[in-house]
C-alpha cells in the first residue's frame, strides 16, 4: 500500500522582501514498510518536505496524499486526527513537555485520543520498556540525558500505534552511541512492526538504515537510490 | 489530566501566578466587603422602621367627598382576616396654650388602650381620663412637665405623661403630638376618624389586608384609601441597593486591574510556550484542547483568588462595620452570603474573561509556525 504520495508539490515561502522556493515540483511515492532516508545539504528543503508529509504545513501547489487520502481539503480537525492516529513525530530537539514526566509525555497523544487512564498507562509503560527507560518513567525531561529524552520522544511518537514515523534529524543533537541506540529502536519498529519510516538527515552514516535514499538539492529531488 | 497540566504550568511560574491570585483576591475582597458593609448599613437603618413595617393607614378619600372613616367601617376592618388590630384616630389642629407656649398643634383622640399600644411614656404614665400625654419635643420646647397644666381649645388638661422618642413613625409623630381621649376630643372638636391605623399580624400579610380592606369598603365607591408603610421600606431598600451597586462598581475597578494583569500573565505564558503548543498540536491536540488547557489555568487562578478573596472579605466587612457602624451584628446575616457569592462569581468571571483572549490566541497558532518558534 502507498502510504505517502506527493504529486507535483511546490512550497514557496513568501516574505515581505523575497520569495524562497523551498520545494519545486516534487514527486514522491513511499510504500508501507519503507524506510526512506532524505538527505541533502542545509537549506535544500528536507524539513519542509517532512512537514508537508506530516500535515503540519500545506503545499503552495500540488497534492499530498497520506494513506490514499487527499489532505488539501481536510479541515483542521481532520488533519489533527490524521497526525494523532497515523503519524508519529520525532524532532531533532526532542520537544518533550517540560512539566510532564516521561510516562506522562508518552501518555499525552493517548490523552488527546481519549484513551482510558488504565489503558494508556499500561501502554506507555510498555513503550518505555521498548526504549529501555522503564526505570526513568517518573523523571521530568530536564532530569534525563539527551539520548534518554529522544528515546522518550520515540515512545511518545509510537503511542497511538502510527503507520508512519517522521524523524527530522533525530540524532542531530546526540553523541554517536546514543544516536546508534535511537536509530536501532527506529529500525526495529520498521522491521518488526512494519512502521513506515521517513528520516531526514545530513549524516551520511545513517544512509545504511534506509532501504532507499532520496537526495534533495535546492528544493528538487536530485536522485533516488535503492528502493 | 488537563487540570493537572494546568496546575503544573501555573506552578512553573510561581511568582507570576501568585501575583495574579493576589490581584483577583484584592478585587474580590473590595467588592464583597463593600457589599457586606452596604447591607449592614441598610439593616441598621431599617431596624428603626421595623415596628411600623406591618402597618397600614386607612384614611377617608377626600376626592370622593369623604371627610372621615365612619365607625361602621372601623368595625368591619377589625373583623377582616390577618388584622391584628385596628386603631381609629381622630385628629384636629387646635390651639394649645401653656405658660410658655401658644401654638396650633395636631391633637389626637385615641382610646387609652390604643395609646398604650402605640406609645411608651418616658416620664409619668399614659392616662387619658381628663388628662393628656405630650410628645418629648413639645415638652422640651414648651417647658411642660408631668402634672403641668395645658389648655387645648380653651379646655384645661393635666399632663399625665411625656412620650418616649421612638424614632421615625409615619402615622402619628410622637415627638410633637398631644394625645387625649376620644371622649375629651369630642368635647373640643367635631372631627371624626381621620385615620385608622391597621396592623397586619405578619409583614407578608400586609398586601392581603390591603386588598381585603379595599374590597370590603371600596366595593361601590372609593370611600377610603389605604397606604402601606411597607412601601417606605421598599423605597429604602431600593435606595440602598442603588448606593450599594454604585459602591461596588467602584470597587470592581480593582477587579478590572486584576483582569488586565491576568491577561498580561496569560499572554506572556502563551508566548513562552508557543513551541510547546506547536508540539501538542503536532502530536494530536485539537485547537479546542489547547484553548481548554489555557482557559483552565485562568479558571484555577480565578477560583483560588476568588475563594481566598471571599473569605478575607468577611474579615474586611467585619472591619469596616466595626469602624464605621461600631456594630458587627449584621456581618453574619443571609445578605452577606449573597455578596460573598457575588464577589466570588465576579472574580471568577474576570479571570475567565481575561484568560479567554490569550487562550484563543494560543489555539489559533498554526502548528508549523508554533513549532518553529524558539
Ligand atoms: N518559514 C520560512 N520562511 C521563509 N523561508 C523559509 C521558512 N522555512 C524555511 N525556509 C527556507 O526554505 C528553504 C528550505 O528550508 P528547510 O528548513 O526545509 O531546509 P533543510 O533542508 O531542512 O535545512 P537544514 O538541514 O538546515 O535543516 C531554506 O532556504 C529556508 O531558508
Ligand atoms: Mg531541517
Amino acid at each position: 500500500m502507498r502510504v505517502v504520495e506527493l504529486v507535483d508539490v511546490s512550497k514557496i515561502y513568501k516574505t515581505e522582501f523575497y520569495e524562497v522556493k523551498a520545494l519545486e515540483n516534487v514527486n514522491l511515492e513511499i510504500e508501507e514498510g519503507d524506510f526512506a532516508v532524505i538527505m541533502g545539504p542545509s537549506g535544500s528543503g528536507k524539513s519542509t518536505l517532512l512537514n508537508l508529509i506530516g500535515c503540519l504545513d500545506k503545499p503552495t501547489s500540488g497534492k499530498v496524499l497520506i494513506n490514499g487520502i487527499e489532505t488539501i481539503n481536510l479541515s483542521d480537525k481532520e488533519l489533527t486526527e490524521l497526525r494523532r492516529d497515523t503519524i508519529g513525530f520525532i524532532f531533532q530537539t526532542y520537544n518533550l513537555i517540560p512539566t510532564l514526566s516521561a510516562l506522562e509525555n508518552v501518555e499525552l497523544p493517548m490523552i488527546f485520543k481519549g484513551i482510558s487512564k488504565y489503558e494508556r498507562e499500561r501502554r506507555a509503560k510498555k513503550l518505555l520498556g521498548i526504549v529501555g527507560l522503564e526505570r526513568e518513567m517518573d523523571r521530568k525531561p530536564n532530569e534525563l540525558s539527551g539520548g534518554q529524552q529522544q528515546r522518550v520522544a520515540i515512545a511518545r511518537a509510537l503511542a497511538n500505534d502510527p503507520k508512519i514515523l517522521l524523524c527530522d534529524e533525530p540524532t542531530g543533537n546526540l553523541d554517536t552511541k546514543s544516536g546508534e541506540q535511537v536509530m536501532d529502536i527506529i529500525k526495529e519498529q520498521n522491521e518488526e512492526r512494519g512502521v513506515t519510516v521517513i528520516l531526514v538527515t545530513h549524516d551520511p552514516t545513517l544512509a545504511k538504515y534506509g532501504n532507499f535514499i532520496i537526495r534533495l538539492r535546492d528544493g528538487k529531488i536530485e536522485g533516488i537510490e535503492g528502493g | 489530566m488537563y487540570l493537572e497540566l494546568a496546575r503544573r504550568n501555573l506552578q512553573r511560574a510561581k511568582v507570576r501566578s501568585l501575583l495574579a491570585v493576589i490581584g483577583i483576591l484584592i478585587g474580590v475582597m473590595a467588592v464583597s466587603a463593600i457589599g457586606i458593609f452596604g447591607e449592614s448599613l441598610k439593616a441598621t437603618v431599617l431596624e428603626n422602621f421595623e415596628d411600623v413595617a406591618n402597618e397600614l393607614i386607612v384614611g377617608p378619600n377626600y376626592y370622593a367627598g369623604y371627610r372621615y372613616v365612619d365607625e361602621k367601617d372601623v368595625n368591619q376592618i377589625e373583623k377582616l382576616p390577618y388584622v391584628k388590630s385596628a386603631i381609629p384616630v381622630k385628629s384636629d389642629t387646635l390651639l394649645v396654650e401653656s405658660k410658655k407656649l401658644k401654638a396650633y398643634l395636631q391633637i389626637y383622640g385615641l382610646s387609652e388602650k390604643d395609646a398604650e399600644e402605640l406609645f411608651d411614656a418616658e416620664k409619668g404614665v399614659i392616662r387619658l381620663k381628663g388628662s393628656c400625654v405630650v410628645g418629648k419635643n413639645l415638652a422640651d420646647t414648651g417647658d411642660i412637665k408631668v402634672n403641668s397644666k395645658i389648655t387645648i381649645n380653651g379646655r384645661e388638661f393635666r399632663v399625665a405623661g411625656i412620650l418616649e422618642d421612638t424614632g421615625a413613625r409615619f402615622d402619628i409623630n410622637p415627638n410633637t403630638a398631644v394625645i387625649i381621649s376620644q371622649d375629651d376630643f369630642s368635647k373640643i372638636s367635631d372631627k371624626g376618624y381621620t385615620m385608622v391605623i391597621v396592623k397586619a399580624d405578619r409583614l407578608d400579610h400586609v398586601d392581603n389586608v390591603k386588598k381585603a380592606i379595599e374590597e370590603r369598603l371600596n366595593s361601590r365607591e372609593d370611600k377610603v384609601y389605604v397606604f402601606e408603610l411597607s412601601i417606605i421600606l421598599e423605597r429604602i431598600n431600593e435606595a440602598f441597593a442603588q448606593i450599594n451597586t454604585f459602591l461596588m462598581a467602584i470597587a470592581s475597578i480593582s477587579l478590572l486591574v486584576a483582569g488586565v494583569s491576568i491577561l498580561n500573565i496569560m499572554l506572556m505564558s502563551t508566548i513562552e510556550r508557543t513551541k510547546e503548543i506547536g508540539v501538542m498540536r503536532a502530536i494530536g491536540a485539537y485547537r479546542v484542547t489547547i484553548l481548554k488547557i489555557f482557559l483552565l489555568e485562568a479558571v484555577i487562578l480565578g477560583i483560588i483568588g476568588s475563594s481566598i478573596g471571599s473569605v478575607l472579605s468577611l474579615a474586611g466587612g467585619y472591619a469596616i462595620d466595626y469602624i464605621i457602624l461600631q456594630n458587627v451584628k449584621y456581618v453574619f446575616q443571609p445578605g452577606t452570603l449573597f455578596y460573598l457569592i457575588l464577589g466570588f462569581s465576579v472574580g471568577l468571571t474576570t479571570a475567565v474573561v481575561s484568560g479567554l483572549y490569550p487562550a484563543w490566541r494560543a489555539s489559533r497558532l498554526e502548528p508549523i509556525e508554533a513549532l518553529r518558534f524558539e
